[in-house]
């Protein structure tokens, strides 16, 4: 998968403060793309984008520029979805830091993401909760 | 559609079976190579013992779910809110299920409110959480 990004430096958790946006990323949701997806995820598609494949790119396009301990793991996610998404669309992501929080030796990472697409038309925006290892 | 749609009804469930060469597609797919899904040396040593699925994996059952039970509506005018509980595992089976809880009239759109979960086959909970659905007569 590539993602054409603006910037492609790194940032550690430790350098992220809230408000923190990360360079936008494009992605072209081309049919070999949703293919090797819709594989991934065992399931059959029609002309339309999955929501769930615009969001795992958008952050894949966040993670590229993210550099986060390893065994960080996902703790909640929200989605709003837009408008339908036909494959062959190209999508430009956005994601920024929401909060970040600590509770006793967990910390956590809330990331807003929005989706757009090359009609800059809003498709999806989704907030992630992220929990480092301890 | 719409006549399919009513307060109290359980959704199809989805049910899928999760292996260490689905999660490794997935990485794949997702360019998401965090060791905790695709190493299992890694793994093993942090609390977890062993490899779990990609979050982003389990939704995508439960978005397969909605979109079975509410077609374009969920494509273009879903919202989900989910709470990772539990993690799923190679070797679990991942039943997805969904009820209606309430069917909503806000300014002359109705609104489908679901409540969701996903279990393995020990019925522990891996994922909890709401959906909402905006109905257009017409859509599937």
């Amino acid at each position: 998968m590539q993602a054409k990004r603006n910037n492609k430096a790194t940032i550690s958790y430790e350098e992220l403060t809230p408000g923190y946006e990360f360079p936008p990323a494009s992605y072209e949701l081309s049919s070999s793309l949703i293919s090797k997806y819709l594989k991934a995820v065992d399931s059959s598609g029609d002309e339309f984008v999955p929501p769930l494949a615009i969001a795992a790119y958008a952050m894949a396009a966040m993670a590229g520029s993210l550099s986060l301990p390893p065994g960080s793991i996902h703790a909640a996610q929200e989605f709003e979805f837009f408008k339908l998404v036909p494959i062959g669309a190209t999508i430009d992501c956005q994601a920024k830091v929401a909060r970040k929080l600590t509770r006793g030796e967990l910390h956590m990472l809330v990331l807003e993401l929005n989706v757009f697409d090359q009609d800059r038309e809003k498709v999806q925006s989704g907030k992630a909760t992220i929990v480092l290892p301890a | 559609m719409l006549a399919e749609i009513y307060q109290g009804k359980i959704l199809p469930s989805v049910i899928k079976h999760v292996t260490q060469e689905k999660i490794n597609l997935y990485a794949e797919a997702s360019g998401d190579f965090n060791p905790i899904h695709v190493d299992e040396s890694f793994a093993a040593q942090t609390p977890l013992g062993g490899t779990i699925a990609h979050g982003m994996l389990i939704l995508a059952y439960v978005s397969e779910m909605m979109t079975l039970a509410f077609g374009q509506s969920w494509l273009s005018r879903g919202k989900l809110s989910v709470r990772f509980k539990a993690p799923a595992r190679s070797g679990d089976v991942v039943a997805v299920t969904s009820k209606i809880d309430s069917i909503e009239n806000k300014n002359g759109v109705s609104y489908a409110n679901c409540s969701l979960e996903c279990h393995n086959q020990e019925n522990e909970v891996i994922v909890i959480g709401k959906a909402v659905v905006e109905l257009v007569e017409g859509e599937s």
